[in-house]
């Protein structure tokens, strides 16, 4: 069974066609980056996955089930693009919530939330209120409630936006130690090196459709680099 | 866990203390006109008591307090639930195996969390007063209290779910002109006059918003009856929580998450 399946999908909002018969599939334990211009469909297509919006035709299946069903997102994490959190929580009240909601029990929840403060470099900070902390810090608290409860598959929309260098490099890490230890992973990033160096394949999405997908290596003719290819795909 | 943190989070809006401050000066009021006494009238130098005064007076006083909580109730769910989802924190939490249903309902029960410490607050201070000053029974104020939770839980229900398709302040206007007008028929309505058209429909159909808080006071005006069906009254105040709730649930369920 694979971790994500699009067939035949479409999503129409009004006139306007977001994703038009979009159809791929993310392998367990694959590593798949969608990448392409601003309203491309990227998030729309995260949007579905997670049920925020439904398909107006084809079939998604996330963990092999129907996004409106809840089931679907168990062992699932999310990072959106636009990272909000409840301002007046403290860090470590947010992230027990979450541990929670992720099904951790409650002899394991102040040790998987200990652990993943320290792997996201925010020990310290465990309790301050979320609205005292920059945006770089807020990032890395989206990076540890989605690793809370070791999820199977992981969704991520822009996953390195206002991190600081360093912090763009913990991300990668992050994300390649998931994906090492089995997690699908599906990255939505307009950050072409970011996407190469995480990524097993690559889905080039334009005008709501999958231009063109596969290994950077398929992806890139002689002499190209994958920005070049890009570019290349997208003017086609 | 979820209505916990619902609770929580509706407890730190900063109408909270507006809304303390506003009850704690109501029940003033309420012990300023209970301190009166019993009105009296003398006749042939003897005065007389008129108890049937005071048990109108309760009732009103009583009525009043009531409706206010229920509008409470409608001006909190005004934004709890679009507040999450307009500033994106909802967008974690529905990520997780939580269910639209959940969700929403744990958001209600926030706000009703509340509504209904402020209840008890208020109407229990107002009734503990009117008790103890003018022998008014404390039954008919536990089934009018029961009428008053049954009335905020619909009134909140319908305006969180209006408040998906309005703005904030649009809903809060609409909550409370409908909230008006339901009680004000309804007030019409017991006095006798004969309703026609709309006003019947609301009357007859409708949520009991104030109705059933009368008809469940009726004790204190005796021998002054109320023209109306207590068990009736009730089943509508049940049908009607439960219809609006359900009415949220579903549309809930239908709307894009905004991202």
């Amino acid at each position: 069974m694979n971790a994500i399946e699009f067939t035949g999908v479409s999503k129409w909002f009004g006139r306007r066609s977001a994703l038009l018969e979009v159809s791929f599939a993310l392998p367990r334990g694959s590593a798949l980056g969608l990448l392409g211009p601003n309203g491309a469909g990227k998030t729309t297509a995260l949007r579905l996955l997670l049920g925020f919006t439904a398909a107006t035709e084809g079939s998604v299946r996330l963990r092999g089930l129907s996004p409106e069903d809840p089931e679907s997102r168990i062992a699932v994490a999310y990072l959106p693009e636009r990272l909000r959190l409840p301002q007046r929580m403290t860090v470590v009240s947010f992230l027990r919530m979450h541990g929670t909601l992720a099904g951790l029990p409650p002899h394991e929840l102040i040790r998987e939330v200990d652990t993943v403060l320290d792997i996201t470099g925010l020990a310290g900070r465990a309790r301050d209120r979320i609205g005292a902390l920059s945006k770089g810090l807020m990032q890395r608290i989206g990076f540890a409630q989605a690793f809370l409860g070791r999820p199977e598959v992981l969704l991520l929309d822009e996953p390195t936006s206002g991190l600081d260098p360093i912090g763009v490099r913990d991300a990668r890490e992050w994300i390649r130690r998931l994906r090492d230890g089995g997690c699908s992973v599906l990255m939505s990033s307009h950050v072409l090196s970011e996407v190469e160096r995480v990524c097993d394949r690559i889905a080039i999405v334009n005008e709501g459709r999958i231009a063109a997908s596969g290994s950077v290596d398929e992806l890139i003719q002689p002499g190209e680099t994958l920005e070049d290819a890009f570019v290349r795909v997208v003017r086609a | 866990m979820l209505a916990g943190e619902a609770f929580r989070d509706a407890m730190r809006r900063r109408i909270v203390p507006v809304i303390a401050v506003v009850s704690l000066l109501s029940l003033v009021l309420v012990d300023g006109c209970t301190a009166c006494g019993t009105p009296s009238v003398v006749q042939d130098g003897v005065p007389i008591e008129l108890p049937t005064i005071a048990g109108w007076a309760a009732l009103v006083i009583f009525g009043v307090l009531a409706l206010w909580v229920i509008v409470l109730a409608g001006v909190l769910a005004s934004d709890h639930l679009v507040e999450p989802l307009d500033d994106g924190s909802a967008s974690l939490v529905l990520a997780r195996p939580v269910g639209r249903s959940t969700f929403a309902l744990t958001r209600l029960v926030g706000v009703l969390g509340i509504t209904f410490v402020t209840g008890a607050v208020l109407l229990g201070g107002g009734v503990a007063l009117l008790h103890g000053r003018h022998g008014v029974s404390l039954d008919p104020a536990i089934w009018a209290g029961c009428a008053c939770a049954l009335g905020a839980v619909a009134v909140a229900a319908l305006s969180m779910t209006a408040s998906l398709f309005l703005s904030r302040l649009a809903t809060a206007l609409a909550m409370l002109m409908a909230v008006g007008i339901v009680s004000g028929v309804n007030a019409i309505g017991l006095f006798g006059v004969e309703l026609g058209g709309v006003s019947w429909g609301i009357d007859r159909f409708g949520p009991p918003l104030a109705s059933a808080i009368v008809r469940a006071l009726a004790p204190w005006i005796a021998p002054a009856r109320v023209p109306a069906d207590a068990f009736e009254l009730a089943v509508r105040s049940v049908a009607w929580a439960v219809a609006s709730v359900s009415l949220l649930v579903v549309v809930f369920r239908r709307r894009d998450i905004p991202s």
